[in-house]
């Protein structure tokens, strides 16, 4: 509020912004306003209007009691003037997904998230009633909890895929190595790995084989600076349209080892077929070479798999249970050193070849030091463990341990991102899990992940839920919630469905809630109208009188009378509509001829009104009809 | 028996307004017309889109500022804005030959919500109501100018917030608090009946938002205002306004809706289910959108027939009236909603 200044000599006193030599901060970004109000400029307001709006106005001195002579020029005494602040500012998404993701898509990610974070709240809500009444904790209802996260991650899951960027016509080059697919985004990595380790209770048996999964659809995010097997192969599919003899190529043989290290066995057996002994002129010189290559293909996509079913395509044996695997692995593995003693090998003429196939039987021995060296990046060792050493590893310490130990043998440097993440899933460490979203993924990801960690993970849920008097007696869920709902105010777009998150923020929701309403620009009856709706969703009668009486004085102020006057009948504002009456009255005891005040008084008593002076006849029933509308009498 | 309706979202980027069926046929099928906002760069325009495609623009027309009226004649596509111009392309969408009645006090000064087409001897003079209670009557001058002719000036008395033509010389305007009124030109560009409305308990007045005139019973208007509030209006009853869905209304069925109705239309696919005695008593089935997300067909004593329920509102819709089973609607969270009936089970019987 504009206070009176104290120093009547000293008016329009500016402070200078001081800054320290050498400060390491920036000077702020200095903006020029035209404003168009001829100096001196004695009245400067500012205030924030909805998202990233300021509106400054600009008041000039007073024009004096009779200054401004005829015909002179219409000087502005005051105006008001919109800043747009925004571009360059936070969005919605971290530092990875705004490089993948274009402001358009995550919007509608943004209003496709609303509905199934809506039906959870109501779900849960649900539930701590039915809980509060019947006062005897329902297990079934908690174990089935898990379920209605599962469904609800799985919705949003379906929304960040990006199915345009698949091509429309797709020639199969029987020479491609890997296939062309959707492509994949960090965003949907990361949730999926989160659904993974937290909600998916299915998996639980076979999470080793669902993460294998995973990185095989998103080993290309890993690392933008290291190498992995993905770039391994896409560089060997750039050198192979120009190889003749594929064998000799030292990248043809790293490539194999890679991919089947692991577990992409559709693509080592596909690459095996490109070996030059296949070539029907080359059959007859290279028939033991042939059959070391076929036997490898063999055993390769006979390899036994840890897991129910396998997706099309893919290849190996799957195994339900325990004992069945143990059982075919060792027949597996029997096979495998049988060729690996056999004596074709002092047969086989080509030396590149027979180093590579024995390099591959070593792979699937689980030797680890052959499959330290096919491996580029610590994950993928990771997942290479699961395939080939301990299928058997479950619980997060074990699999952290081994964690640890890929990391030590492949260090490495870029750990933020979907490496990061998933250090923290492992080290069963919520904090650092959320720090990683809000930093990698932005307040879009951290508010709706939220529900998956605490689906089956009590210190989560605690460390969550639990009101901290250091941000204010609120919890993190409700900090993060809010943060996200400020974010979607900022824009115009999606201001209408912060409301739904404001609502489940117990402590300080509703409070944002009406100043997001309130400061919803009031020029534009739609918008208005739509503003009101929200009111009425959420109960807020207050917030909507105010509006309309605001709504009101602004079209009456404008000129636009009757637009005024029917926004003061909705607010039931009897104050101001009684003064109106008064003025109207008073207009109408003048014998007004006016055609467009008899067109108002028609149209608010809904009586025909001829052309013509008032009969006095018609003056009294108007008097009769007006003071019964506003409870106004006349004497 | 099965109700084999397809519906299809597309995604939009930025606020689509308004969404109109064009009369003309593109290369790769229908065409539509929508009236589209960018609120970050603040720019508006109306893109013509393909229905097989409606998420890349063919073509676009900027306008000055947001579109708050779209309607489409045989041969011209309007757009009125919120500044208060009118803009006329041709059908050929020849965007360097589209005519603009600028905004002014020669026109209007705001909104202009109330478009339509169809006075005129010809059919093709257009009726503009705006906010500031302004009526006007905009002509083609025959050498490619327009003229704007001032019917009424209301000098903010009253916003008018919708109008269709009934017949060459009336039509009918609805507003905020002022109910709808009927106008005649040969009786001297006046209102000759109005009416309040019924807008549900409790409720004195609400702001209509959309009328619809059948082409064949002028005498029945159909009026979409606030508060999911639906009525009929029979000149021949004028002061008896017919409620078709409102909020606590005794007597009519459930209500629909309980948000604002932004548009109306009669829906000419849908078969009264009373055919045998359709004649002037019953109102036509009429089909709505509203502010909750619903899109319905509401039939006098009749359930309302649901047949879109989206988590956004529905802005706007258009009944394609060459081919009435098709429905496209203007969705809030920026996209662009096609919705393709199926046989009615009514049809067949």
């Amino acid at each position: 509020m504009p206070g009176v200044p104290t120093d009547g000599g000293a008016v329009g006193t500016v402070v200078p912004f001081s800054r320290e030599p050498g400060d390491a901060v920036a000077a702020p970004p200095v903006r020029t306003i035209r404003h168009g109000v001829a100096p001196p400029v004695s009245r400067v307001y500012v205030s924030f209007s909805s998202g990233n709006l300021l509106q400054v106005a600009c008041l000039g001195p007073p024009i004096p009691e009779g200054g401004g002579g005829r015909g002179a020029q219409e000087v502005a005494v005051g105006r008001v003037v919109e800043v747009n602040l925004g571009g360059g500012g936070s969005g919605p998404g971290g530092a990875d997904v705004e490089e993948e993701i274009d402001e358009a898509e995550m919007r509608r990610i943004q209003y496709g998230s609303v509905p199934a974070f809506a039906l959870l709240q109501s779900r849960k809500n649900a539930l701590a009633d039915a809980a509060a009444m019947s006062r005897v904790p329902s297990v079934s209802e908690h174990a089935e909890w898990w379920q209605y996260v599962l469904e609800y991650s799985k919705t949003i899951g379906s929304l960040l895929g990006n199915p345009d960027s698949l091509p429309a016509f797709m020639i199969d080059d029987p020479k491609t190595i890997l296939k062309d697919r959707e492509k994949p985004t960090s965003l949907k990595a990361s949730w999926e790995l989160l659904e993974i380790f937290f909600v998916d209770k299915q998996l639980k048996s076979w999470l080793p084989e669902r993460f294998v999964d995973w990185l095989a659809d998103y080993d290309s995010l890993l690392t933008k600076t290291e190498n992995t097997v993905y770039r391994t192969l896409t560089n060997f599919q750039k050198k192979l349209i120009n190889l003749q003899i594929v064998e000799d190529d030292p990248d043809y043989w790293n490539g194999l080892a890679a991919a089947l290290s692991v577990g992409w066995l559709d693509i080592v057996v596909n690459m095996l077929r490109f070996h030059g002994s296949y070539q029907l002129d080359q059959m007859d010189n290279r028939e033991t070479e042939n059959g070391l290559v076929e036997a490898v293909a063999v055993l390769v996509s006979t390899m036994p798999r840890m897991r129910p079913d396998l997706p099309t395509g893919k290849l190996g044996h799957c195994c339900k249970t325990r004992p069945d695997f143990i059982k075919a692995l060792e027949k597996w593995r029997g096979q495998v050193n049988k060729l690996e003693c056999s004596a074709f090998w002092i047969q086989c003429g080509h030396q590149k070849t027979r180093d590579g196939l024995k390099n591959l039987l070593h792979i699937m021995l689980g030797n680890i030091k052959n499959l330290t060296a096919a491996t580029s990046h610590w994950l993928e060792l990771f997942a290479s463990h699961f395939l080939y050493i301990r299928p058997f590893t479950v619980g997060f310490e074990g699999m952290n341990h081994l964690a640890q130990k890929c990391i030590q043998l492949k260090p490495s440097t870029d750990n933020s991102g979907l490496t990061g993440l998933l250090g923290g899933i492992l080290s069963e460490n919520p904090e650092v899990v959320l720090a990683e979203c809000t930093k990698s993924f932005g307040p879009w990801m951290v508010t709706h992940a939220m529900e998956l960690l605490t689906a089956d993970n009590d210190y989560a849920d605690m460390m969550l839920h639990e009101e901290r008097p250091n941000i204010g007696g609120i919890s993190l869920e409700e900090l993060h919630r809010l943060v996200y709902a400020q974010v979607l105010c900022s824009h115009s777009l999606t201001w209408q469905i912060a409301p739904t998150y404001l609502s489940s923020c117990l402590n300080q929701g509703l409070g944002l809630l009406e100043i997001l309403l309130l400061k919803q620009p009031i020029q534009d009856n739609r918008l208005v109208l739509k503003t009101l709706e929200i009111c009425r969703l959420y109960e807020l009668g207050n917030v909507s009188t105010n509006i309309m009486k605001i709504g009101g004085i602004y079209h009456w102020k404008h000129g636009r009378k009757g637009t005024g006057v029917y926004w003061f009948q909705q607010a039931h504002d009897k104050v101001r509509l009684d003064r109106i009456a008064l003025q109207l009255f008073e207009n109408i005891g003048k014998s007004v001829t006016d055609d467009s005040f008899k067109v108002v008084l028609s149209s608010f008593t809904g009586t025909e009104i001829s052309r013509g002076p008032f009969s006095r006849h018609k003056k009294e029933g108007l008097v009769s009809l007006l003071g019964k509308q506003w409870n106004f009498s006349y004497s | 028996m099965a109700d084999h309706s397809s519906f299809r979202r597309h995604p939009h980027p930025f606020s689509v307004d308004l969404v109109r069926w064009l009369p003309t046929f593109g290369s790769t099928g229908r065409l539509l017309a929508a009236a589209v906002h960018d609120p970050a760069a603040s720019s508006s325009h109306i893109h013509l889109l393909s229905v097989s495609d409606p998420s890349t623009p063919l073509t676009s027309l900027p306008l000055p500022s947001r579109a708050t009226a779209l309607r489409c004649s045989p041969s011209v596509l309007a757009a009125a804005t919120t500044s208060g111009s009118l803009h006329l392309l041709p059908s050929s969408f020849d965007t360097d030959s589209a005519v603009s009645v600028p905004s002014g006090a020669l026109f209007h000064v705001g909104p202009v919500r109330g478009l339509d087409c169809g006075g005129g001897t010809g059919g093709e003079e257009w009726v503009t109501a705006g906010e500031d209670g302004r009526v006007h009557v905009v002509a083609g001058g025959g050498d490619g100018r327009v003229v704007a002719r001032r019917v009424w000036e209301g000098k903010g008395m009253v916003g008018y917030q919708a109008a269709r033509w009934a017949s060459p010389a009336e039509f009918a305007t609805g507003g905020a608090g002022c109910g709808v009124q009927w106008w005649d030109r040969r009786k001297g560009d006046a209102v000759v009946v109005q009416c309040k409305g019924i807008w549900g308990h409790g409720i004195v007045t609400g702001m209509v938002h959309s009328i619809d005139i059948h082409p064949s019973r002028k005498h029945i208007c159909v009026v979409g205002g606030s508060s999911g509030t639906i009525f009929a209006w029979d000149l021949r009853w004028p002061q008896q306004p017919i409620p078709l869905s409102g909020v606590g209304l005794d007597g009519t069925a459930q209500p629909v809706c309980e948000s604002e109705v932004w548009e109306v239309l009669f829906d000419n696919y849908t078969q009264s289910s009373d055919i045998i005695s359709s004649a002037s008593t019953r109102i036509l089935p009429v089909m709505m959108c509203s502010e909750d997300g619903i899109l319905a067909v509401v039939e006098q004593d009749e359930r309302p027939l649901e047949l879109l329920v989206e988590p956004c509102a529905i802005n706007s819709f258009d009944i394609d009236p060459h081919n009435p089973s098709d429905v496209v609607c203007a969705l809030e969270w920026e996209s662009i909603g096609v919705l393709a009936r199926g046989r009615d089970t009514m049809a067949d019987e």
